[in-house]
C-alpha cells in the first residue's frame, strides 16, 4: 500500500495545472460554438480522448493521468469538454465493434467535438427493461428504413449522430433481433423536440423517426447482435471520473463552511450550532470515504485489472451520497438554499452535459444519477447477481422464454 | 499510487484467519464469554509466538517494526472472528511507551508485552465520559517519592487482566500519563457485565494511589499530544475490527440468502433481500477505503491522517452496526438466537463504537478540523 503519488504523477499534475492555469476561459462560455472552442484546445492539449489509442487519435494515456486532469479542472473551475456519451461510451464502442471505415469516418471528428453524439436506447416502454425497445429498422437493401421514438435523450438538440438500438427481427426473443446502427440526426426522418427536465432546462429530448434512413455500412456488429454490443457499451469504465467528482464535491463544501459562517439563525452563525456541525462533519467523512473509493478503483485501474460488475458498487456509492448530500447542505441552509441565485458562483455540476447552477440545481441534479445509466435498483440487482452470487430473481419474461 | 496489500501483508493476513480459523472458532468465544477471565492464556501465548504481540514494536525490544497498516490487517481478522481479549489496548499502551518511554521503562514493558508475559489496559475516561484528552479530571499530587493519583476512571477494558494501566491525570502542569499497578494501594475495581461479554470492563476507583516518580511517562503536562495520537491509532484499530465483524455477517448473509428458501424459492431472489445485501456489500467496501486509507495516512504521516482516522471511526461505527443488523434481518428468527452466532459479531461492533471516541466526539473533530 502506497498512497502517494508517483514523481511522474506529480510532474503531470504540476503540468496540467499550469496549463489550465494559462488557458482556462475566465469569462462564462454561452454558446455552443464557444464551448466547441474550448474543447478543441483541450482536445490538442492532450486532455481530452486520453484513454484512447493514438492510432484514433487519443492519447493513450493512463487512468491516473485521466482522473488528475479532471482533478485539476474542477480544482480551477474549468468549463468540462462536451460529447462526454461519445467519447465516454460510443467512441470506445467503434473503436472495439466497428470496421475500419467507421473507424476512419467517425471517430476524429467525435474526438475533436466537430460532430456532437447523443445515444438513442430508451424508449417510453423501454427503460431499465430495455431489451423492450420496439424501434423497426426493416431492411430496403443498402440501407435500413428506422421508424419508432426514443426518449430522455440527452444532447439530442445538438446532436449530428446518434447510436441507435433497434428491432431488425421482430419475431426473434426478447434479446435477439436487436441491433446496433448509427444515426444521421441531421435528416428530414428525424424529429428532434426537447423536453424540459426538472431544473427548468432542457438537455434532455424526445426522438422520433419517421422512415428516417440509416446506411448498412453503419451497422456496428453483426445484423440482429446489439444486444451484446449495448452490454459492453454500459459496461464501458468511467473510473478516470472518480477524482474530479470528489473534488467538485469538495469545492460545495467549502461553500457550504462559507455559507454557514454567513448565515444566521438563533442568534448565530449556523456553523456554531451543534446540530448542524455533526451533520456537516458527517458530510464530509462521507465525502472523503468517496474520494478514498475512488483511489482505490484508480489503483486497480493503474494495475490493468477491470472492477467489472464491481463497478456498479462505485456508481451506487456515489450517486446515492451525492443525494445525500445535497439534501442534508439544503436541509442545513433552509430557504436560501432554494434560491435558484443563490450559488452562482459554482460552476459544473457533474453530468455528461454540465448545466451551470446553484445549490437548488445541484440538489435537483442530484436525483438524475440514481435513474441514469443503469438505476440504483438496476444497480443492485447487478451487484446481487453477479458480485454476490444471489440466486437470479423470478422474472415474468424469464419464465416466457 | 497503490491501494492493494504487498504479498508480505496479504501472508499476514491469510496466517491469521488460517489461525483464527482453527483457534478462535465461534465455540472458543462462548466457552471465553462464560469464563471469569474472558481471555485465554493459550491463545495470547500463541499470538506471542506468531509476532503479533510484537508486530508494531521496535525491533531491538522483540518487535517487527511494522506499521497501522500491518495492524489493521491483524485486527480486522480478530475482528471477523469476535476475538476477546486485551489485545488492542495492550498495543497501543506499548506504542505510548515506545514512543514517550524511558530507556529503562521501555526495557521492562516493551519485551514482556511482545513475548505475551504482560498485558496493558487503557484508563481514558473520566466521570463526565469526554473523550477529549484535555478534559482529564484525575489529579495527580507530587509526593515525596513520586506521586499521588485520586479519581474515577469509566469503563475500563480489560484491567482485571492488566499487568499495566495507562492512567492519564492532570497534575499542576497540565495533563500526564502515568503507568500504574492494577493491584497498587488505593485501587478499587467495580467490574459490569457489557452487553458484549467479550469485552470486560470495569470502572476504576484511585483513591490517593501511590505512584514512583520513575512511572511518569513522558514529561509532566506534555500528555495532550501522545493521548491524541493513542485515540487515533486506538480509533483505526477499533474501526478495522468493526470492519472484520461487518464482513463476517455480511458473509453469513448472504450464505444463508443463497440457501434459505421461503415462497417456493431461495430467499435472496426475493429483491428486498438482496438490495439489502447490495447495501451491505457497498457500506463493507467502503469501509475497507476508508480503514486502509486511514492506516496508511498514519504510517505515512500523512497531512491529513489525524482526520482520515476520525473519518474511519465514525463511519466505520456507523456502517458496521448498520450491516451486522442487517445481517440479523435478513436471517430472520434464528438471527435472533443466542445459538446462532450472528450477534457475537454484533455486539462486538456495537461495543467498538462506544471506545475510542464514539462517532459524534469524532465528527466534531473532524469539522473542526476542515471547518474551524
Ligand atoms: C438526466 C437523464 C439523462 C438521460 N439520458 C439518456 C440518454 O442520453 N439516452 C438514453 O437512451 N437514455 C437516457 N436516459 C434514460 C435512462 O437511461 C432511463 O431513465 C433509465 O434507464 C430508467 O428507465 P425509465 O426511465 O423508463 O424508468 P423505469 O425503467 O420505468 O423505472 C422506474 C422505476 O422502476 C425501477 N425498476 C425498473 N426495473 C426494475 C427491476 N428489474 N427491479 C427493481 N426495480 C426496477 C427503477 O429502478 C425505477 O425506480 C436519461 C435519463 C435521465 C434521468
Amino acid at each position: 500500500m502506497d498512497l502517494n503519488y508517483s514523481a511522474d504523477d506529480r510532474a503531470f499534475r504540476e503540468k496540467t495545472r499550469r496549463w489550465l492555469e494559462a488557458n482556462t476561459p475566465t469569462d462564462d462560455l454561452k454558446t455552443l460554438a464557444e464551448r466547441k472552442a474550448w474543447h478543441r484546445k483541450l482536445y490538442e492539449a492532450g486532455y481530452v480522448g486520453m484513454l484512447w489509442p493514438k492510432e484514433y487519435g487519443g492519447w493513450g494515456a493512463t487512468a491516473m493521468q485521466q482522473a488528475i486532469v479532471q482533478d485539476e479542472m474542477a480544482r480551477i473551475g474549468a468549463p468540462p469538454a462536451i460529447n462526454g456519451l461519445g467519447i465516454g461510451f460510443i467512441g470506445p464502442t467503434i473503436i472495439v465493434h466497428g470496421t475500419e471505415a467507421q473507424k476512419q469516418r467517425y471517430l476524429k471528428k467525435m474526438l475533436t467535438a466537430e460532430e456532437i453524439w447523443c445515444q438513442l436506447y430508451s424508449e417510453p416502454n423501454a427503460g431499465s427493461d430495455l431489451a423492450g425497445l420496439k424501434t423497426r429498422a426493416e431492411d430496403a437493401g443498402d440501407h435500413f428504413v428506422v421508424n419508432g421514438q426514443k426518449i430522455w435523450t440527452s444532447s439530442g438538440p445538438i446532436a449530428d449522430w446518434g447510436i441507435l438500438l433497434c428491432r431488425t427481427d421482430p419475431k426473434a426473443a426478447k434479446h435477439k433481433g436487436i441491433s446496433c446502427v448509427l444515426l444521421n440526426m441531421r435528416q428530414p426522418g428525424v424529429e428532434v423536440r426537447p423536453l424540459k427536465q426538472i431544473t427548468g432546462h432542457s438537455l434532455f429530448s424526445e426522438v422520433f423517426m419517421t422512415n428516417a434512413r440509416a446506411d448498412k455500412s453503419d451497422l456496428i456488429g453483426k445484423l440482429d447482435e446489439g444486444w451484446a454490443i449495448a452490454q459492453t457499451t454500459l459496461g464501458y469504465e468511467r473510473g478516470g471520473n472518480s477524482l474530479g467528482r470528489v473534488t467538485r464535491y469538495a469545492i460545495a463544501f467549502r461553500q457550504l463552511v462559507r455559507a454557514t459562517k454567513q448565515l444566521r439563525r438563533n442568534g448565530r452563525p449556523l456553523i456554531e450550532d451543534p446540530v448542524v456541525r455533526a451533520k456537516m462533519g458527517r458530510l464530509y467523512a462521507e465525502l472523503e470515504v468517496q474520494r478514498y473509493a475512488g483511489l482505490r478503483v484508480l489503483s486497480a485501474l493503474n494495475k490493468g485489472d477491470s472492477p467489472g460488475a464491481a463497478s456498479s458498487i462505485t456508481k451506487l456509492s456515489y450517486t446515492e451520497f451525492e443525494k445525500r448530500y445535497y439534501d442534508t447542505a439544503l436541509e442545513i441552509l433552509g430557504p436560501w438554499g432554494q434560491m435558484m441565485t443563490a450559488r452562482e458562483e459554482f460552476e459544473e455540476i457533474d453530468t455528461s452535459s454540465g448545466e451551470a447552477g446553484t445549490w437548488a440545481t445541484a440538489f435537483l441534479w442530484a436525483r438524475a444519477g440514481t435513474i441514469y445509466s443503469g438505476s440504483s435498483e438496476i444497480q443492485k440487482n447487478i451487484i446481487g447477481e453477479r458480485v454476490l452470487g444471489l440466486p437470479k430473481e423470478v422474472r415474468a419474461d424469464r419464465l416466457r422464454s | 499510487m497503490d491501494f492493494s496489500f504487498t504479498p508480505d501483508q496479504t501472508l499476514l493476513k491469510n496466517s491469521a484467519r488460517a489461525f483464527l480459523d482453527e483457534h478462535c472458532k465461534p465455540a472458543t468465544v462462548r466457552l471465553l464469554w462464560d469464563d471469569a477471565r474472558g481471555e485465554s492464556e493459550s491463545m495470547w501465548k500463541e499470538m506471542a509466538q506468531l509476532g503479533w504481540l510484537g508486530l508494531s514494536l521496535p525491533e531491538e525490544h522483540g518487535g517487527s517494526g511494522l506499521g497501522m497498516v500491518e495492524s489493521a490487517l491483524l485486527l480486522e481478522e480478530l475482528g471477523r472472528a469476535a476475538y476477546p481479549g486485551p489485545f488492542w489496548p495492550t498495543m497501543l499502551a506499548a506504542a505510548a511507551v515506545t514512543d514517550h518511554g524511558t530507556e529503562v521503562q521501555k526495557k521492562r514493558w516493551l519485551g514482556a508485552i511482545a513475548t505475551g508475559e504482560a498485558r496493558a489496559a487503557l484508563a481514558l475516561l473520566d466521570a463526565d465520559l469526554d473523550w477529549n484528552p484535555d478534559a482529564v479530571a484525575t489529579r495527580a499530587d507530587k509526593t515525596s517519592t513520586g506521586w499521588q493519583l485520586t479519581g474515577l476512571k469509566r469503563y475500563v477494558a480489560w484491567g482485571h487482566v492488566a499487568s499495566v494501566l495507562l492512567v492519564p491525570a492532570r497534575t499542576p502542569d497540565g495533563v500526564s500519563l502515568f503507568l500504574v499497578e492494577p493491584g497498587a494501594s488505593g485501587i478499587r475495581w467495580t467490574p459490569m457485565m457489557n452487553m458484549d461479554p467479550g469485552t470486560r470492563l470495569a470502572d476504576l476507583t484511585l483513591d490517593r494511589v501511590p505512584v514512583r516518580s520513575d512511572d511518569l511517562l513522558g514529561a509532566p503536562g506534555a500528555a495532550a499530544p501522545a493521548l491524541h495520537q493513542l485515540l487515533r491509532r486506538g480509533a483505526v484499530g477499533a474501526a478495522a475490527e468493526m470492519l472484520g465483524a461487518a464482513r463476517r455477517c455480511l458473509d453469513m448473509a448472504v450464505g444463508y440468502a443463497k440457501v434459505r428458501e421461503q415462497f417456493g424459492q431461495p430467499i435472496g431472489s426475493f429483491q428486498a433481500i438482496r438490495h439489502k445485501c447490495a447495501d451491505m456489500l457497498l457500506e463493507t467496501e467502503n469501509s475497507h477505503s476508508a480503514v486502509y486509507y486511514a492506516a496508511w495516512a498514519l504510517d505515512a504521516g500523512a497531512e491529513d491522517a489525524g482526520t482520515a482516522t476520525s473519518i474511519a471511526k465514525s463511519y466505520v461505527g456507523d456502517a458496521s452496526r448498520k450491516v451486522c443488523g442487517e445481517a440479523i434481518q435478513v436471517h430472520g428468527g434464528i438471527g435472533f438466537t443466542w445459538e446462532y452466532d450472528l450477534h457475537m459479531y454484533f455486539k462486538r461492533a456495537k461495543a467498538l463504537e462506544a471506545q475510542y471516541g464514539d462517532a459524534d466526539f469524532h465528527r466534531e473533530l473532524i469539522l473542526a478540523d476542515v471547518a474551524g
